[in-house]
């Protein structure tokens, strides 16, 4: 169960509406793979005829097999995707006549392709589908369901007795059929029709009761789901959110109130837009804005941070970025400013980075040898990796810091 | 003076903003939905209307393209808490002509109003990195080089805007008017909102997934 939890986790909730349209594979509601249950909730069908339109399949030549093999190969599981959040509208009469229809059109191509299994198929899918209209008709609530079948004396059984009726019928016609169509009757044997019918009652008669605990069980999963994903978004919420609002509330200085409510906020946006890299420093960018959150926190200056063509991390872009987290250091102890910019723009063979600052400048000539910030941390850091690194600033007019790694 | 419009669907929030502009502009009024946001800008006509990006009812999406249908000349600045691609570039798309986050100091904000009551586009460093990112690819080949390319100065100008520099430090740093930056951010703009490329919505939904 905690794989599920930990995927719930990392997808926030208003990011599934996008994926309304993708075909998911159901997690809740599965026999096999899901599969049937995430095709009947893209067309809006009750999810049992759809598994009736396989097994019918099936019996033509395996067809239906291949097709759910298929099926379960090309959709992915709503875990991992997200689930359709609301099931598709009903289709009409006319559409679903002409699903009906297109069924048995793919059965008779089939038949004629040769891909059958001989003459009972075609009783046999008449009583699969009078089976799935029993099945559907009676598991719209399984506790009145419930009283019905132990109570047949029920006011409200009098409508499903009809839908009943209906569903023996076009399995006992089937059944007519089968031993009608089949030449050589003594092949299934009176042992095998008893079976058959056995069955048959005994799916009719327990085959809701069944179902019904089954779904229930279900409800109550999905439930568990929903309540593990709210207590974990409290648990994350109280651990930052809370916490930052305490602090604020205890803090006098206007400055520090406006850096933590800007981590705080850094912090929530990582989580809710962008879970898979939060906490990682895979790439060029977020090697970037960790470093810019570090010193946001240290210094208590806000740090402006733009990444263009971001790419994953290697030697020399990893000393870029440490030396551009030595120039917003240093921007936000020195130069006075109140925010700082860093603009990052990788291309194929190369990564610059610029660090602005609109503070007091210096003069970078009069440096004094000793101060080893700039020369050891950022110029002789950056041509050791063979990149380079350029310095503009004067008295009054800001400081740009400007960093390349890789060639020209 | 100019007169702007207000839409957002947190009543602190519109208040705040209502007072820190209420000296420098006249504020026409202001509304938090959507359907009263679209009929009475209708009325009011103002020269700018400062609009959320999410709210319920369709969000400022919808207020924008509404308007933007039958009144043109009415010009939008978005104004939201989120800084994601996809709704940056959506509002731009719909035909805002900036888009700030609600971070913004209220004379950047009212400067920004001012930019854009006059014709100008508004574009904030991570708008301009946006921009970058999405027109960095190769065109492809059915595309009109026209709309789906930046030129080199477009792209200097936006870059040093995504460094943080105003409009006039860009200008003094490329040593070209203020009104070239602004020329070359509207250009931008434009191609923008009028580019057919699916690059550029492909661009925007892979972030929005990833």
């Amino acid at each position: 169960m905690s794989t599920t939890a930990d995927s719930e986790k990392t997808r926030p909730p208003d990011r599934i509406q996008v994926l309304r349209g993708q075909l998911t594979r159901s997690n809740n509601d599965r026999v096999v793979a899901g599969l049937a249950a995430g095709i009947a909730c893209r067309l809006g069908i009750p999810t049992v005829y759809v598994r009736a339109a396989f097994v019918s399949l099936t019996l033509a030549g395996g067809f239906g097999v291949l097709c759910y093999v298929a099926g379960w190969l090309i959709t992915p599981d709503e875990r991992e995707y997200g689930s359709m959040i609301a099931a598709a509208q009903p289709p009409s009469t006319a559409q679903r006549a002409g699903l009906g229809l297109g069924l048995f059109a793919l059965l008779l191509a089939l038949e004629s392709l040769g891909l059958w299994f001989g003459p009972i198929v075609w009783p046999a899918i008449l009583v699969i589908f009078g089976a799935a209209l029993i099945w559907d008709r009676s598991s719209s609530d399984s506790r009145r369901r419930l009283a019905r079948f132990t109570r047949p004396s029920d006011h409200g059984a009098r409508r499903s007795r009809f839908q009943i009726f209906a569903g023996v019928a076009l399995m006992a016609i089937g059944i007519v059929v089968v031993l009608a169509s089949l030449d050589s009757i003594q092949s299934l044997g009176p042992v095998a029709i008893a079976v058959l019918l056995t069955a048959a009652g005994f799916m009719l008669l327990f085959g809701p009761w069944v179902w019904g605990l089954f779904e229930e069980l279900t409800d109550e999963r999905r439930a568990r789901i929903r309540s593990e994903e709210r207590a974990d978004m409290a648990a994350h919420l109280h651990d930052s959110v809370l916490q930052t609002l305490a602090m604020i509330q205890r803090s006098d200085d206007p400055q520090r109130m406006v850096t933590l409510a800007r981590a705080q906020e850094r912090d929530l946006r990582a989580w809710l837009f962008n879970p898979e890299s939060a906490g990682r420093g895979g790439t060029v960018g977020e090697g970037i804005a960790a470093a810019a959150a570090r010193v946001e926190t240290d210094f208590d200056v806000p740090i402006e941070v733009v990444v263009v063509g971001d790419r994953s991390l290697d030697d020399s872009s990893g000393t870029l970025v440490a030396a551009a987290s030595e120039a917003m250091a240093n921007a936000a102890a020195h130069s006075g400013a109140r925010s700082v910019s860093v603009y990052v723009e990788c291309t194929d063979d190369s990564v610059e980075a610029w660090v602005t600052d609109q503070g007091a400048g210096f003069d970078v000539a009069t440096v004094p040898e000793d101060r080893k910030g700039i020369s050891e941390s950022i110029d002789a850091r950056m041509s050791r990796s063979g990149g380079e690194s350029t310095i503009l600033s004067a008295p009054g007019e800001g400081t740009e810091v400007h960093l390349r790694s890789g060639p020209r | 003076m100019t007169t702007i419009y207000l839409v957002d669907d947190h009543e602190l929030f519109l208040s705040g903003v209502r007072v820190e502009l209420s000296e420098r502009f006249e504020v026409a009024g202001w509304s938090t939905d959507v359907d009263t946001a679209v009929d009475e800008i209708r009325k009011q006509r103002p020269d700018v209307v400062l609009v959320d990006v999410h709210m319920p009812g369709g969000g400022g999406l919808s207020v924008v393209g509404n308007v933007h249908e039958t009144n043109p000349d009415i010009r939008f600045l978005a104004l939201s808490v989120s800084d994601a691609p996809e709704d940056v570039i959506a509002m731009i798309r719909t035909g805002a002509r900036g888009y700030v986050t609600k971070s913004i100091e209220p004379d950047a904000l009212a400067d920004a109003i001012e930019r854009i009551a006059a014709g100008d586009a508004v574009f904030s460093p991570k708008l301009a990195g946006f921009v970058l990112d999405a027109f960095s690819d190769a065109v492809p080949v059915e595309a009109d080089p026209e709309l789906d390319q930046l030129t080199p100065r477009e792209r200097e100008v936006l870059r040093q805007i995504a460094r943080g520099y105003a409009y006039k430090q860009v200008a003094t740093r490329l040593s070209i008017s203020v009104k070239t930056v602004e020329t070359h951010v509207s250009a931008v703009l434009r191609k923008l909102q009028l580019s057919n490329r699916h690059e550029l919505a492909r661009w925007a939904s892979e972030r929005r997934i990833v």
